[in-house]
């Protein structure tokens, strides 16, 4: 029998076809990175950068960078309502990470470390919630706001945005807790320590990078939400920065520069996390089995 | 201080779809105080979770646990003033060696200079002083289960429990811990309760061994007293390496009273135990190691099948001639290959004698005394 490896799945392939396999893939991906991402990112920052006199010039796209400009920036800040509506996404986003990673957390823990009836179902139910479209829970949350007189409130916003991350948190950390080994707990109920102080002193730093992965999901939830905040939000002085830009393409005055460089300010935070947080990230996802 | 930990009918059952298992079943015993007890048994025989009752991890159904006047039976884990040290080692990934062997001490708001101090000496103990600022990752696993054991230590625990702390170590890391657990017992004014399968370590280590079977208990004495005075055929067969030997045979009246009649052997029989037994099957127990080639009183055939070598001693597997599996442990039957047939023989005092449950009716003694009666007469 030629070409059947001793141990090998299904067809024998050399070492060096392996290697050269390997290599196309490598490049191929990086290329479509390149294309999709890094081309996009590269048009944004070269607009925002530039004043729109010269990235217009001819009557072309000029996308090599020849000047060097903030003049979009300060437009923005000066003549539209940017500054409000980035203190509107910095409230709602903080509020809403921490109340959907502190939920994920305390669920979590208790889907794995407590039996009680119906924790299938409980289970079963938030990966289902996890399945619906924010569109789906969009009027239904509306109807609810509206009949509660919430509406225009941070504090709905916040609600209706924890209930879309909340459901993956939950199962992120659900699955978390369950590599974290109970005998760390025993040991230390056994030295004394009470169960709230052992879940602060033990549980919860072991379970960091799910915590931090956690609560990074839940950031770019609310960070780039548009589809409540346009639901509950209806004075232009509530809106985040999502909503708010959209409604800069309307003005005449408004052009692609001062877009892009709305863009660049909303990529900002996103970009930062990532940079500092990757390692938690990717230590948090591979628990859950999402590599 | 040490303190007895005595278990009144302890009982504990699992509910599992629908299906009940009995994982402790009835189980009464008084382990002495400042005593190495251990607790041995096959997997699944409720070792652990007897453990796991007296550290407070689990809770019986019914019954009760003293620890010294004191009933534990539902005290929080956090009251009992016990130590674990668990077979998972279960350090704390994000604290130092220092901060994880002081953890007990720092919850119980014991000063840093003196935390300090009780790791320190903890850790000269157990020979861990170079390890103490390091992280447990950074540990090998025998230095590890030391700072487990030196958790313990600092803790000045009434009871320390141990369950399967080695079981994941190669064997030399385990004969080099026994030895530390075994000083740290002799330091430590604690009652000592040890799991563990490997009957090798409850054999050497400790003052009394516990073997469970099923839940139940089988046999609760010093090491020497499980080896020679086995209750059961159970216990016989369970202590010692490789197991006894057991020879199928029949009580037969013989002409001096009551005679233990097998395929190759016939051995006296005491009056009182077998007088009232003519008739019955019993099974002879005989260890591999008072098997030989040379000395003994009655003599029985075995085909051989392997010869592994130990060191300066032999283990022969062979098969008797009427079917039954024998071992042999001798340092003289090197010369023995496959398939040949060798004569060994026992005396009577070695032998065990099990009814047909399984009981013992008389250890070797008797027979022994049984035969140099008959002898004389």
């Amino acid at each position: 029998m030629l070409g059947l490896g001793k141990g090998a799945a299904g067809k024998y392939v050399s070492q060096r076809t392996q290697e050269r396999v390997r290599r196309v893939a490598v490049i191929l991906t990086a290329l479509l990175v390149a294309v999709f991402v890094s081309i996009p990112v590269y048009v944004m920052i070269a607009i925002a950068f530039q004043p729109s006199v010269t990235t217009f010039r001819g009557g072309q796209v000029n996308l090599l960078f020849d000047s060097f400009t903030f003049d979009n920036f300060i437009l923005l800040f000066t003549e539209t309502g940017t500054p409000r509506y980035l203190f509107n996404s910095f409230v709602v986003t903080a509020s809403s990470t921490l109340l959907a990673t502190a939920l994920s957390v305390a669920a979590g823990y208790g889907l794995t470390r407590f039996e009680f009836r119906g924790k299938t179902m409980a289970a079963r139910a938030v990966l289902f919630a996890y399945m619906f479209s924010p569109i789906v829970l969009a009027i239904p949350l509306y109807v609810i706001f509206f009949s509660l007189n919430m509406l225009d409130s941070y504090f709905a916003l916040t609600l209706a945005l924890t209930g879309i991350s909340a459901p993956f948190g939950i199962w992120l950390m659900w699955q978390y807790f369950q590599t974290v080994p109970v005998a760390l707990e025993e040991s230390a109920w056994i030295r004394g320590a009470s169960r709230t102080r052992t879940l602060w002193e033990v549980v919860l730093p072991v379970a960091r990078p799910g915590t931090i992965a956690t609560a990074i999901f839940s950031f770019s939830v609310a960070w780039n939400d548009f589809t409540m905040a346009r639901v509950v939000m209806s004075q232009n002085e509530m809106y985040p920065i999502t909503v708010g830009a959209s409604l800069f393409l309307d003005r005449v005055t408004i052009g692609w520069s001062e877009t892009m460089a709305a863009a660049v300010l909303m990529s900002l935070p996103p970009f930062a996390i990532a940079l500092f947080l990757q390692n938690y990230l990717l230590q948090g996802f591979n628990v859950g089995g999402l590599e | 201080m040490a303190r007895p930990i005595r278990l009144d009918d302890v009982r504990k059952e699992y509910h599992t779809a629908g299906t009940t298992h009995v994982a402790v079943d009835d189980l009464s015993l008084e382990i002495p105080e400042g005593s190495f007890t251990t607790i041995v048994g096959p997997s699944g025989c409720g070792k652990t979770t007897t453990l796991r009752m007296i550290a407070g991890l689990e809770t019986p159904i019914s019954g009760t646990i003293h620890f010294g006047d004191r009933d534990v039976t539902e005290v929080r884990p956090q009251d009992r003033n016990a130590a674990m040290v668990f077979q998972s080692i279960a350090l704390y990934p994000h604290m130092t060696v220092r901060e994880n062997i002081a953890y007990g001490l720092k919850v119980a708001g014991v000063s840093k200079v003196e935390r300090d101090a009780a790791v320190d000496e903890a850790a000269e103990t157990l020979q861990i002083s170079e390890q103490l600022e390091k992280m447990p990752a950074e540990l090998s696993g025998g230095q590890q289960q030391r700072v487990a054991l030196g958790s313990a230590f600092v803790q000045d625990p009434d009871v320390l429990l141990l369950d399967e702390p080695m079981s994941d170590l190669d064997a030399k890391l385990k004969a080099e811990l026994r030895v530390e657990v075994q000083r740290l017992h002799q330091e430590m004014d604690a009652t000592m309760v040890y799991v563990t399968h490997d009957q090798t370590e409850a054999m050497t280590m400790s003052d009394h061994v516990l073997l469970l079977e099923e839940g139940r208990l089988a046999q609760f004495a010093p090491p020497g007293d499980l080896f020679d005075c086995p209750v059961s055929q159970y216990v016989a067969e369970f202590i010692g390496t490789p197991s006894t030997n057991t020879l199928p045979a029949t009580v037969e009246a013989g002409d001096h009273g009551p005679t233990i009649v097998g395929e190759q052997f016939e051995i006296p029989a005491p009056e009182p135990q077998f007088a009232d037994r003519i008739g019955d099957s019993v099974t002879l127990g005989i260890r591999p190691q008072y098997l030989s080639p040379d000395e003994g009183d009655h003599r029985i055939r075995v085909i051989v099948n392997v010869v592994e070598q130990l060191g300066t001693e032999f283990v022969v597997h062979g098969t008797s001639v009427d079917g039954a599996h024998v071992n042999v442990v001798d340092e003289n039957v090197g010369e023995a290959g496959a398939d040949d047939e060798l004569s060994v023989g026992f005396d009577a005092a070695d032998a065990f004698v099990f009814d047909v449950d399984g009981e013992t009716i008389c250890h070797g003694d008797a027979l022994g005394a049984a035969r140099s009666a008959s002898t004389s007469q």
